[in-house]
Order: C-alpha cells, then structure tokens, then sequence
C-alpha cells in the first residue's frame, strides 16, 4: 500500500472533529487518569527523598569515657575509619563538646549550674549505608552486653532509627502498589473510551472495508488518532502536573523540610527526576493511545 | 468463461443453520441476473459470499475463472474491488457528503486526487446527482441516497456489480429509476447480480431469474418472471 500522509493526517483530523465529543472524552480520560498517576509518583518521589535525607542523617553517637587513653582513641578512630559502612567520623574532644552545649544553650540558667566540663568526649559517626546502623552500634558492645572498655554509652536513635525504616519499607511497597493500581484503572479507562469512539464509528469501517480498503488502510487514521489522543491528554496533564508541582508540592516541601530540619534535600523542582516523570507520562499516554486503539480495532476490522 | 461460477456451493452458519445447499450457479459476463426467493431462501448469503464477507462451507467459487475460496485474508481487498455492492440500507457514511462518499471509494484504494476530481463527477451525473454533490446523505431521499451508494459501487468501474434488495426501501417509482441505472450499467458490459424479491420489477425486466428456496436452486429461466 502506498502511505499517502496526506489522506491519513485529513482523514485523523476530520475524524477528530467530526467526532468532537468523543475526542473530547478520551482526551480527558487520558489527561485526568494520568494526572492521577503522575501526582502519586511525584509524591511518592518526593516522601522517598525526604525519607532518604532523613535517612542520610542517622548518626552513630560514640561517647568515650573519661578515662580513655589518647591511644585508645587513636585506636578507635582508624578502627571506625576502616568499616566501608562509614562516610563521616568526627571526634569531639570534651573540651568543643562543652563549647557546643554553650553555644547552643546561650542565656540559659543552665549554664550557671555546670562546673568544671562535665561532657563526654565523642565520635560522631556518619554512614553511607544507613540502614547498618544497629550493626555498627553492636560493634561497640562485647559479648558479654557491656560497652567494650573506654566507651561510655552508644547512641543511634534506637527506637527511632528502627520505626523510621519500617515506615519507608512499608510506605515504598504501598506506593509501589498503588502506583500499579492506578495505572491499571488509566489504561482499562483509556482503552474502553477509544473502544467506545471505535465503535460508534464501526460502520465507517464497515464500509471501507466492503469497497475494498486493507486492514492497514483502515487502521492508521485510527492508530494516528489513539495517539494523538493519548499525547494531547498526556500533556495536559503534565501541565496540570506542572502546576501542581511548583505552586502547592515545593511549598510543602519547605514546610516539611523546616519541621524535619532535614539539611539536604533534593528538592524537587530542582531536580531532573520530574523531567523523566513527564516525559515517562507523555510516551506512556501516546503508547496506550497507540495500543487501546489497536487493540479495540481487531474486534471491528475482520469484515 | 462464466464471470461468476458457484460449483457445488454449501453454506452452514455457526448456529447450523443451513443457507445453502449444493448450489450449482454460472452467470456470463455481462449478464444480468436476478436472485428471487422468499426471505431465508439464501439470496443474501450468495451475495456475501461473492465478496468473501463469509466464507463457504464446502464447494468453491470462481470469479473471472480464479477459486476466491482459497484466497488469502491479504488479497480479499483486491477482490472487493472489482466487485462493486449495493445495499437495502445504502451503506453511506452519514457525517460524509455525497463526494466524499464516493470519493471515498477510490481513496481507499490509493487513486491519487485529480483521478478522483475527474471520475467522482462524471459517475454522479450518470445517477443523476451531479447537483447534488455537496449534500449530506441525511438531505436526500431514500431514492437519491440509493444512487449515491450505486456510484459508490461503481466510480471504481468494477466488471461485477451485486445489488442486495437495493429496491427493498424504495417505493415503485424510485425503484423503476434504480433499475434504469442498473440496466445501464449492465448495458456498459458490466456483470449485474442482484438478490430481490420484488415481483414487479422482476416480471417488468424479462432477465435471467434464478429461484432460490430453502437453499436450493429450484428454477433458473432465461427471460423469466417471478412466480410461476
């Protein structure tokens, strides 16, 4: 068959506009179906990054006992150096550990109430992989439960650490599970509308078919239309994703960030994930429009 | 050479219903033909069998000497478009005009435009709507509409032409004009089968009738009528 562009680009247009209402529908189907599912996966993209900067800041708390000798520490610190779990290790003497406590509680009557420096000396120990913490804090305790000689408490949040991780396991497979939910509705309520805007015109095919036009002659102004349709609705809802995204989501990252203080994060408008988001939405609305169409034309095509 | 050859044609739809049985059918190029019977006889079911809209049960069908029973899915187009069809319910696409509808026939078949600029008026005039070219189908009369899906049919020149009850939703005026055409277009040297049973027009054009009942053959009379 010879593709005429001509006749094809003519018959998807008059087509659009002769069946304005049904156009319309799909267009919007495509546009509020993959709204729905773009907002969920920024959202989940952003509570991922925010978790995972929370995450980023999980410290282990070494604090040494008074008594330890300066070998000791030396000892400790290659010792903690050498685990490939760490990224970070600060020693606070006790000496900035006491400045640290002024500083931060300047005017208080509390500082009237300290004599000499009852602080510890500490490591302060950053991790690469947060989720280690519990082992690394097991590293400090002998087999006995005690702390090993020299440290004096190990501090990580227990409770905290622990709850916080659950939580991101679990709120990554509920997302990830609604992710898929939602974009099963999407293509299901895709598909029935291009099916409905197919069958409203069987006739048409009918006909084409009796004159004698081929499979593929009568497919492509459909195929061009999914399509069309599938990449107009996507991009209206990525406009719409946009919107939402700048005006109301990076606000309320900032209200979150302030209350979590949580120090870097990747905020969103600055960051290349949600271009993928978009283009990912706008490929997979031409792709469903593209396939909805085709599929829904094997019923009407075999005259 | 027969034009149309049916050899032995059977016909069981998939409710088991039996259409046709053994049907033994040669019509020469440039014959007109009636196909007469009562309704559920199996003049409908020949006629979608011609253009391959069904395929047969056992037996074979020639046209222009060629099995169209063993013919690949990709080659039914070619077939359609030597055979033009008309309907009782005209078949026209309502939100085309009266061109577009017949232009529509020769696009689907990949003639360029100036091909269809030239051969869509000069059809039209033959029915007699050249006037009515940019009408909507809804803005004719059934009789008008009727010779619409007869240009339709044959802007293409196809050497068959099959009509299916095209009189069916006519009264016996418009009907007298759609038998005119069809004796014109037969007159061009073009093979026209046409299923009806509409005794007037049959006993008024003295051609071949073929009788159906029950499936069967059970008449084939050069110059007949309707009854006997």
């Amino acid at each position: 068959m010879i593709f005429r562009p001509k006749y094809f680009f003519g018959e998807t247009f008059s087509g659009l506009r002769r069946n304005f209402l049904m156009f319309f529908t799909a267009i919007s189907t495509v546009a509020i179906t993959l709204f729905m599912v773009g907002f969920f996966l920024i959202i989940v993209y952003d509570v991922q990054a925010i978790l995972s900067s929370v995450k980023s800041q999980v410290e282990v708390a070494v604090y040494l006992k008074d008594n330890a000798t300066q070998e000791f520490r030396d000892y400790l610190e290659s010792e903690i150096k050498s685990w490939e779990e760490v990224s970070e290790v600060v020693f606070i003497s006790k000496e900035q550990a006491l400045e640290k406590f002024k500083a931060d509680n300047e005017g208080s009557d509390i500082l009237k109430e300290i004599q000499g420096n009852p602080l510890p000396a500490s490591f302060e120990i950053r991790l690469s992989s947060p989720e280690k913490v519990e082992q690394i804090a097991l590293r400090f305790l002998t087999k006995e439960g005690t702390y090993i000689d020299g440290v004096d408490e190990v501090i990580y949040g227990q409770n905290y650490v622990q709850k916080l991780f659950q939580i991101t396991a679990i709120a990554g497979s509920i997302a990830f599970l609604v992710i898929v939910m939602l974009l099963l509705a999407a293509i299901v309520l895709i598909y029935n509308t291009i099916r409905l805007s197919i069958h409203a015109r069987r006739k048409e095919i009918e006909v084409m078919k009796l004159v004698g036009a081929t499979n593929w002659f009568v497919r492509i102004p459909f195929l061009f239309e999914g399509f069309f349709e599938g990449v107009v609705g996507s991009i209206i809802a990525v406009i719409m994703l946009f919107f939402i995204s700048n005006y109301l989501l990076i606000r309320g990252e900032k209200a979150i960030i302030d209350t979590l203080r949580v120090k870097e994060l990747a905020i969103l408008g600055s960051s290349n994930v949600i271009l993928y988001i978009y283009a990912g939405i706008i490929i997979l609305g031409g792709l469903i429009g593209l396939l909805s169409s085709s599929f829904a034309l094997k019923r009407y095509i075999r005259v | 050479m027969n034009m149309i050859e049916l050899r032995n044609v059977s016909k069981v739809y998939e409710d088991k219903s039996v259409a046709l049985k053994n049907i033994n059918i040669g019509i020469k190029k440039g014959e007109f033909v009636f196909l007469v019977g009562p309704s559920g006889s199996g003049k409908s079911t020949i006629i979608k069998l011609l253009i391959r809209e069904i395929p047969v049960t056992g037996g074979a069908i020639f046209i222009a000497g060629r099995n169209i029973c063993n013919l690949k899915y990709s080659r039914v187009p070619q077939l359609r478009r030597n055979i033009g069809s008309v309907f009782q319910d005209f078949k026209l696409l309502p939100n085309k005009t009266v061109f577009e509808n017949v232009a529509f026939a020769l696009e689907v078949i990949g003639r360029p435009g100036y091909v269809i600029k030239l051969q869509v008026p000069q059809v039209l005039k033959l029915v007699g709507l050249e006037h009515k070219m940019k009408s909507y189908p809804h803005q004719l009369s059934a009789g008008e509409q009727q010779r619409v899906s007869i240009a339709r049919a044959f802007v293409n020149r196809p050497p068959i032409l099959l009509a299916d009850e095209p009189t069916g939703n006519l009264d016996p005026v418009n009907s007298e004009g759609i038998m005119k055409l069809l004796s014109r277009i037969n007159l061009i040297g073009t093979t026209v089968a046409m299923a009806t049973h509409d005794r007037n027009i049959v006993n008024s054009m003295r051609r071949r009738v073929i009788e159906l009942e029950e499936g069967e053959v059970i008449r084939d009379q050069k110059r007949g009528v309707y009854g006997s």
